[in-house]
């Protein structure tokens, strides 16, 4: 039997896990705005596990790249959660850079 | 330089995975009455996912079918106890003509068929008032 498949599902869960709190911490300190951002880091630990030898490594960069993807698309919805009063809200957050552009761009909610 | 798939298949498998679970689960409990049919479908499916990850040598195949199982497994979570809890907190739109929901909309004040969510964020917190005029439209 090979438990290679269970093993790394059991870590994905964890980086899933993850993603919950990030999205959710993310979203308060620093806000939906940086998605583009989010987006193209999952992007790239996709593409950089392509050329990851060991299999290990290389599923949790996958796992973790689409996590990341999913997440970026989560963040919109996060925003109007926290403004819904469901999470608590910030006020304050940091915008990323080239802000006034990214607003022209239509946030993902999948 | 060989490219390694592992990472793609895990990918795809989680973001996927994740998707449709995301979709077919308020879809699913949104419509379905009896709540422990498909919860029941997807721990069945999940745990094929798995014995199947387990019978194949082939590790992209393998990972995809594991992360695909933890998903199917962790979406029979979503249908039987945390997406009615949403429905019951007003934070997920209750289906009026699903029995099962009407029940909820009369015995839960917060409930509402309004999505919440549907809308863009506005840069700041709204108050009560229009919370409760957003919940107001829906009759």
């Amino acid at each position: 039997m090979n438990f290679f498949g269970i093993f790394i599902c059991l870590v994905t869960l964890f980086v899933i896990g993850l993603g919950f709190v990030w999205v959710i911490r993310g979203e308060r300190y620093f806000g939906y705005l940086w998605w583009p951002y989010v987006m193209g880091f999952g992007i790239a630990l996709i593409i950089g596990a392509l050329f990851v030898s060991n299999n290990w490594v290389s599923a949790l960069l996958g796992a973790a790249g689409a996590s990341l993807i999913w997440g970026s698309t989560e963040l919109k919805e996060q925003a109007v959660r926290g403004e819904l009063g469901w999470f608590p809200y910030n006020g304050k957050k940091i915008d990323p850079p080239f802000v006034d552009v990214i607003k022209k761009w239509k946030a993902p909610s999948l | 330089m060989e490219l390694n798939f592992v990472g793609l298949a895990a990918a795809l498998a989680t973001f996927f995975g994740v998707w449709w679970g995301h979709v077919s689960v308020r879809k699913i409990e949104r419509d379905v009455v009896n709540l422990w049919v498909p919860t029941s479908i997807a721990i069945v499916l999940g745990l094929g996912m798995w014995l199947a990850s387990t019978l194949t040598s082939n590790l992209p195949l393998s990972a995809a079918a594991g992360i695909l199982g933890v998903t199917l497994l962790w979406d029979a979570l979503e249908i039987a106890v945390r997406q009615p809890r949403r429905i019951k907190k007003g934070e997920a739109p209750a289906n009026p003509n699903n029995p099962r929901h009407a029940k909820i909309l009369a015995e839960y004040p917060a409930a509402t068929t309004i999505d919440l969510l549907d809308r863009d964020p506005i840069g700041r917190q709204y108050s009560v008032e229009e919370i409760a005029a957003m919940k107001a439209g829906e009759k």
